[in-house]
């Protein structure tokens, strides 16, 4: 029988894409942007696109993050995706600051805006968002990314890959006994996203 | 590290390839669906949809083309063309696009784009460009270049570089930048706006229009020359000249960091 998956609808941009990339790694996916429902899964997946706010702090704050606080301590498998993941984490420091779920330690920083494409003066300026393929380290596969935010955590050993982009390292994704996040898009990167995704579902690792 | 990107990109014309996609293997020759499919296999970092339908009819089809195309990749999507107001980027973004593109509309009216990101996120909204040089005037040195719309017939009296840079203080998330004097003609991109745009503005930037060669695309992402952040091509895919896959090899063996291609393996549990 397939694995049972709680898709998480939040708010926080289109699921389609998820939803689609999971059922064709072998999940039996359900939508649900019901918490009593979400706080019942076995294996639940929570994705986000965009950054922290008020529909981000309405989340943390009501029944849906208390949900997913309770599956996570519970010990049932949960990835947070993109914006999901950066949510396990304690405070964003977009204006005015907005609090996570605080599961894990660590803060969501922006790319700072002054980075350069190499050493030499005149090297061009490094765009934000950071979007499009990169490798991650220390497996060198490629993943889409589209985000201007990142985490910084104060655990390195939540960090299963990392991720360079101009002068910062980040996770690329963490790990934390029954808790995954990926910083990436899987739904969006092709093979190795695929096969990110079904090693989650299988096995509730990554 | 971040890599360069290559984009195919369909045009659409009532629910059907324009002029058709000529790969092996391909039973239906203008079925965007499996052309989306063929490049996805080859390796294709992202693919753009482009509607070029002029009927409302024919915008409904649109919409349904990439609900199913959406539905067979598993890498971005952009589409643009005819995007007129905020519900078609609601009606694209819900059928499975990752990006939509405005043009014509966000030059009538700039604070389109700022009202799209603010309701979807940078990261979704490309403001496409389409540009011309004009005809130096005695006594100018550096060429000056305008915004055109409605696929170049119409002048609009902007200038090229302060367009896009307002599109991107307005919250664009990436400029696709399209020469209308190269469109067409497979001479490669046209190199000199496409830098002052990319090293102007702080978004990503994607080079369009001429690709006829591996060597075009190489030169519109080469940090020198066009500088761009991804390079877009229509014809030389289409029409079976290269691959997807050839091309990554060629910009790799020039030292363009792309993302490598990787052969399908088996991944899939439904077709």
């Amino acid at each position: 029988m397939p694995r049972e998956v709680i898709l998480v609808d939040s708010q926080l941009g289109n699921l389609d894409s998820v939803e689609h990339a999971l059922i064709q790694v072998g999940a039996s996916v359900i939508v649900s942007s019901d918490p009593d429902r979400v706080a019942t899964a076995r294996m639940v997946v929570f994705p986000g696109q965009g950054s922290f706010g008020p529909t981000t702090r309405a989340l943390v704050d009501g029944a849906m993050g208390a949900a997913l606080r309770m599956v996570i301590e519970r010990g049932d498998p949960f990835l947070g995706i993109c914006l999901g993941m950066q949510l396990l984490f304690e405070t964003s420091e977009e204006s005015g600051g907005f609090d996570g779920l605080k599961v894990l330690p660590g803060r969501v920083r922006r790319f700072p805006s002054d980075m350069r494409a190499g050493d030499e003066p005149d090297a061009a300026r490094l765009k934000i968002p950071h979007m499009g393929w990169s490798d991650v380290q220390p497996t060198g596969e490629h993943f889409y990314f589209a985000h201007s935010y990142y985490v910084e955590t104060t655990d390195p050993s939540l960090v299963m890959w990392w991720c360079r982009y101009g002068s910062v390292e980040f996770p690329a994704t963490i790990a934390r006994g029954n808790v995954f996040g990926c910083q990436f898009h899987p739904e969006k990167s092709q093979w190795s996203g695929l096969r990110f995704l079904r090693s989650f579902i299988l096995g509730g690792r990554a | 590290m971040l890599k360069r990107r290559v984009i195919p990109c369909l045009d659409i014309k009532n629910g059907r390839v324009v002029k058709g996609v000529h790969f092996a293997n391909l039973r239906d020759t203008g079925d965007p669906v499996e052309a989306a499919r063929a490049y996805d296999t080859q390796g294709a970092d992202e693919l753009c949809l482009l509607d070029i339908t002029a009927t409302t009819e024919g915008r409904d089809t649109f919409v349904d083309v990439v609900r199913r195309v959406a539905g067979q990749i598993f890498t971005p999507l952009t589409v643009g063309g005819g995007v007129r107001r905020e519900a078609d980027v609601r009606r694209l973004l819900g059928a499975g696009a990752d990006k939509v593109a405005v043009n014509s509309a966000a030059v009538a009216n700039p604070l389109l784009i700022r009202q799209l990101a603010d309701r979807y996120g940078s990261q979704c909204i490309v403001v496409a460009v389409d540009v011309r040089q004009l005809k130096p005037l005695p006594g100018e040195t550096d060429p000056l270049y305008e915004v055109v719309i409605h696929g170049g017939t119409r002048s609009t009296g902007l200038d090229a570089l302060s367009w896009c840079e307002q599109a991107a203080a307005l919250g664009a998330g990436e400029i696709l930048l399209t020469s209308m004097d190269k469109d067409g003609t497979r001479d490669g991109y046209d190199l000199a706006i496409t830098r002052e745009v990319s090293r102007r503005v702080p978004i990503p930037v994607i080079a369009s229009g001429g690709v006829g060669s591996l060597e075009h695309l190489r030169q519109g992402l080469d940090p020198k020359e066009g500088a761009a952040d991804a390079a877009l091509a229509a014809s030389i895919f289409h029409f079976g000249l290269y691959t997807i896959a050839q091309a990554k090899h060629y910009l790799a063996d020039h030292g363009i960091p792309v993302r490598p291609h990787e052969a399908p393996r088996g991944v899939l549990i439904t077709g």
